[in-house]
């Protein structure tokens, strides 16, 4: 069964895209099963002909529409906006779309402070006014796609594992909807958890974990009982893919930072995570920088601007 | 004293533990104790049952003030419930400042089950206390109310 | 379906817009405009976008900086994750250990590999690979169409490279083993055996396609092509400090004047050598030469402090380079190209050595037993500093550039990513271009993917 399909990219940085041809063999099976006539970073269909009109943009009508990123500018707006009125289905692909993503984190900042920055005082700049011409002016924040439009499926991760990908655009392919988990990374790590409370503080990623290098790691403490940030527990599984895997960062050594966002739609993380902690005996008064814990999900509203930025 | 802001009665919404904070506001109503009407109660059977986004999803529906009343230390029927809900606020109060939500807003209080007048009086504290601060700017109508212009002369 | 292909407007059209341009990173418009005769006047292209990294890493705790800034490209994050890195070790003052050292430069230079065969084979290779009838209509899946072997064995190697990142470090895309003091985990032996094998597929496919390229691509460079937006500019890479040979982890940068003769500056002293000018009609910056004293201008007869980044200007810049295969490839690029080289569309022929280079030396760097050396990461400790941290990125130079604070928090961020340099370049190169393809109104869809083309090559 075949499928047209458009793809954009909004306020993102193209990983999605690059997760699905990390699927290796099956991406390409994959995308030979969509007839695509739109995807900007693969194939060349544009926005306008030549003869000069820039007022419509042009996407053809699909029966699938993945966008990937967040909607930072009015273009982005337009864009999705046309890409809701041409695709039945749309998809919010990767955590950018979903929930803000990284670049949500200018909503902490004015935008003015953005441009003072880099147009007049980053060194080495020849300072200037900023610019204005011809380029989409920002919208007040960086939003979630579903902020803007209505979305019919998110596909969160950042990115997304390829085998998630391929299993949510097949299932869209059978015309059923495609599954997420409905559990915490914590369900997919392999970690010795030995109750709790053994922790009493969280201490800064600036020493490793402690693990015996030539074990696996169901032989490591869980990162968090080591006194770690580890997100795993208000972040929703499918880093490891659909194989039973660990946690990608686990594998790594290195606590989650929670890229597939909440674990529900509407979760919170910070709220989560220190709820997590307190309720666990953690004095949460060092921990350092809050607000990075929402560094993937600061859209709806979650990140607000302040006047300055502190060092908190 | 005139209104500050004219015309604004506080929604204030209370999760009352069923043991000791909910009774003292049974006690009350029969007692005929006083307390703004504007209070709305929800009977949990103990503080530490309040997960923190209920109250943060209680501010993002537009409540201008959120009580959470539980049990005296040592009196929690369930041991430590009450002691679990102070740790839990500290969760609260951070989200709260990052939302941009005046402290004033969200109060733990305790409140035994023959206390009815204590009762009255916590509620009657936080009533004053937002009518001086004004509505939550979730609140969908927060616009309607203004500061009175006799209080910004002053 | 809208495309560009086989479109002739006989009539001279005032503005022509390329939006999106396709098969690149990122977002970008090219925006034309012809006066009444029909011929380019005015020939831009406007970058779209802009996400304000260096404001909001501020206020960071810097060791966590490097897990974000990743997320400024998707096709590159180990770059960002590793010139991140470095400069966290310039403001805590930290020390990598050796075996931290080398694990560092593997995955570099590794990620470099899916890289560059992603961009050869999906991003520009449609354009020489499909009939060139069809020349605006190239994509990877036509060339699986038409030539379905050589599509498998392209994806399944980036595939290969990807999953020797990810079967080591965890992930592929937006890492995180790279920390400030080293890398988060030791390498095993199995693991070390495994790669090794892996890499040596690597470089057997490597040289596959040089060979390949250079008898059903280059072979067909015509003039044309070897002109197509020509411009003369300088270079700028990374160098060994010692003798001058390429380098893409751990160096200092050279750049080289259109005459060959060049200045050298650490990474930390980028301010001193180059600027960034700002234009009303893009978000990204242009940066140039300061060190030239000539100011900056992108017009095609008279361009001052221009300089390019990325494969062709690194092979330009070093004297040489290190591993065998790669070197002979070089001596044999100069004896045709000479060096500088300067046509733009070398590029792809640049970009093949080094990814010739870049599979020799994952071989190298997996062939050195203390690669195994369980001693990978030394504690770091916050505090006040400034640094600046250096890479060579597929797509130029790389700078992050941090200062903390006393507890190690970021306090002021600047960064010049990789394609920024040659934003300049390719504003010129357009230029070219359009000016050269597009006369007296005639518009056509091979003159408009030309000019895509040439903006390709630089794989911004």
């Amino acid at each position: 069964m075949s499928l047209t399909l458009c793809s954009e990219a909004l306020s993102g940085c193209s990983g999605c895209e690059m997760s699905l041809l990390n699927a290796g063999g099956s991406s390409l099976s994959l995308l030979d099963r969509f007839d695509i006539l739109h995807m900007p970073i693969l194939m060349d269909h544009k926005y306008f002909d030549s003869s000069g009109g820039t007022q419509e943009i042009d996407i053809p009508k699909a029966g699938l529409g993945l966008i990937s990123g967040g909607v930072r500018n009015e273009q982005q707006l337009r864009i999705a906006e046309k890409m809701r009125r041409q695709c039945d289905t749309i998809v919010a692909f990767g955590t950018c779309a979903a929930y803000g993503g990284i670049p949500a984190m200018m909503n902490l900042f004015e935008d003015e402070d953005l441009f003072r920055r880099y147009y007049r005082t980053a060194e080495g700049t020849d300072a200037a006014p900023n610019p204005l011409q011809v380029i989409p002016p920002f919208l007040e924040r960086t939003f979630a796609l579903d902020e803007k439009i209505a979305v019919d499926f998110i596909l969160p991760g950042c990115p997304p594992h390829p085998d998630v990908i391929t299993s949510a655009l097949e299932s869209i392919l059978e015309g059923k909807s495609p599954q997420l988990s409905l559990l915490s990374v914590c369900d997919s790590c392999p970690a010795k958890r030995e109750g709790k409370g053994s922790a009493q503080r969280i201490r800064r990623f600036v020493k490793n974990a402690r693990y015996q290098p030539d074990k696996p790691i169901s032989e490591m403490r869980c990162l968090l009982d080591q006194g770690l940030l580890c997100m795993g527990p208000v972040t929703l599984a499918g880093c490891a893919g659909m194989n039973g895997g660990p946690p990608r960062c686990i594998e790594a050594r290195v606590p989650c930072r929670g890229c597939h966002g909440p674990v529900r739609k509407g979760g919170n993380q910070i709220l989560d995570i220190l709820n997590g902690l307190v309720s666990n005996g953690i004095d949460t008064k060092n921990l350092p920088d809050r607000l990075s814990l929402l560094r993937f999900s600061g859209a709806h509203g979650r990140i607000k601007r302040r006047s300055a930025p502190k060092a908190d | 004293m005139p209104d500050i802001y004219p015309g604004f009665e506080p929604r204030i919404l209370a999760f009352t533990c069923n043991w000791c904070s909910y009774a003292a506001a049974d006690l009350a109503g029969t007692a005929r104790v006083q307390y703004p009407a504007s209070l709305r109660i929800i009977r949990v059977m103990c503080s530490v049952m309040v997960h923190p986004s209920l109250v943060i999803e209680a501010f993002e529906r537009g409540a201008d003030g959120v009580l959470v009343m539980g049990c005296h230390p040592g009196e929690c029927y369930y041991q430590d419930g009450n002691q679990k809900a102070k740790a839990r606020s500290v969760a609260i109060e951070e989200v709260l400042a990052i939302m941009g939500i005046e402290p004033e807003r969200y109060r733990l209080v305790w409140c035994s089950s023959a206390e009815a007048e204590g009762f009255a009086c916590l509620v009657r504290e936080t009533d004053e206390a937002l009518r001086v601060i004004g509505p939550s700017k979730y609140r969908k109508d927060a616009s309607k109310y203004s500061k009175s212009e006799l209080i910004q002369c002053l | 379906m809208r495309q560009t292909v086989a479109e002739s407007a006989s009539v001279s059209a005032r503005e022509i817009t390329i939006e999106p341009v396709t098969r690149i990173e990122g977002h970008a418009r090219i925006g034309l405009r012809l006066d009444e005769s029909g011929n380019v006047v005015e020939a831009r292209v406007h970058i779209m976008s802009m996400r304000g990294f260096e404001k909001f890493i501020e206020g960071r705790a810097a060791e966590e900086v490097p897990g974000i800034v990743t997320r400024i490209c998707g096709i590159c994050p180990w770059q960002h994750h590793l010139a991140s890195n470095k400069a966290v070790d310039g403001c805590f003052g930290s020390e990598v250990p050796p075996a931290g050292r080398l694990l560092r430069e593997l995955t570099q230079v590794l990620a470099h590999i899916s890289d560059k065969v992603l961009h050869f084979f999906f991003l520009a290779g449609p354009d020489f690979f499909v009939d060139s009838h069809q020349c605006a209509a190239g994509n990877i899946m036509k060339i699986a169409a038409q030539a379905p072997e050589l599509a498998k064995r392209v994806i399944e190697m980036r595939y290969r490279g990807q999953m020797m990142l990810e079967k080591f470090a965890g992930r592929s895309i937006h890492p995180d083993a790279i920390v400030p003091g080293g890398f988060s985990k030791p390498m095993s032996r199995p693991e070390r055996e495994q790669l090794h094998a892996d890499a040596l597929d690597q470089l057997d496919f490597a040289r596959f396609a040089l060979d390949f390229a250079k008898e059903r691509v280059f072979s067909r460079f015509d003039a044309g092509l070897m002109q197509l937006g020509e411009i003369n500019t300088g270079f700028l890479g990374m160098v060994n400090p010692e003798d001058g040979g390429l380098e893409l982890s751990d160096g200092i940068l050279r750049l080289m004047r259109p005459d060959g003769t060049f200045h050298e500056f650490l990474g930390r002293e980028y301010t001193d050598f180059i600027g960034e000018h700002v234009e009303p009609w893009s978000y990204a910056k242009f940066p140039y030469a300061r060190a030239w004293g000539e100011g900056f201008s992108m017009l095609l007869d008279d361009p001052r402090g221009i300089y390019r980044t990325n494969c062709l200007a690194r092979i330009n810049v070093a004297d040489f380079i290190r591993t065998p295969l790669a070197q002979a490839e070089l001596l044999e690029f100069r004896s045709l190209f000479g060096r500088p080289a300067q046509s733009t569309m070398l590029y792809h022929w640049a970009r093949l050595i080094e990814l010739l280079y870049a599979c020799e030396k994952v071989v190298e760097l997996l062939d050195n037993p203390a690669i195994t050396d369980q001693h990978v990461r030394n504690d770091v400790v916050p505090k006040a500093g400034r640094g600046v941290g250096c890479v060579e990125a597929p797509r130029g130079t790389l700078i992050h550039d941090y200062s903390t604070d006393e507890n190690g928090f970021i306090t002021r961020a600047n960064l010049i990513v990789g394609t920024t340099h040659n934003l300049a370049p390719i504003n010129m190169s357009v230029n070219r271009v359009a000016r050269d393809l597009i006369k007296n109104g005639e518009v056509t869809g091979e003159a408009l993917n030309r000019i895509e083309m040439a903006v390709r090559a630089y794989d911004p």
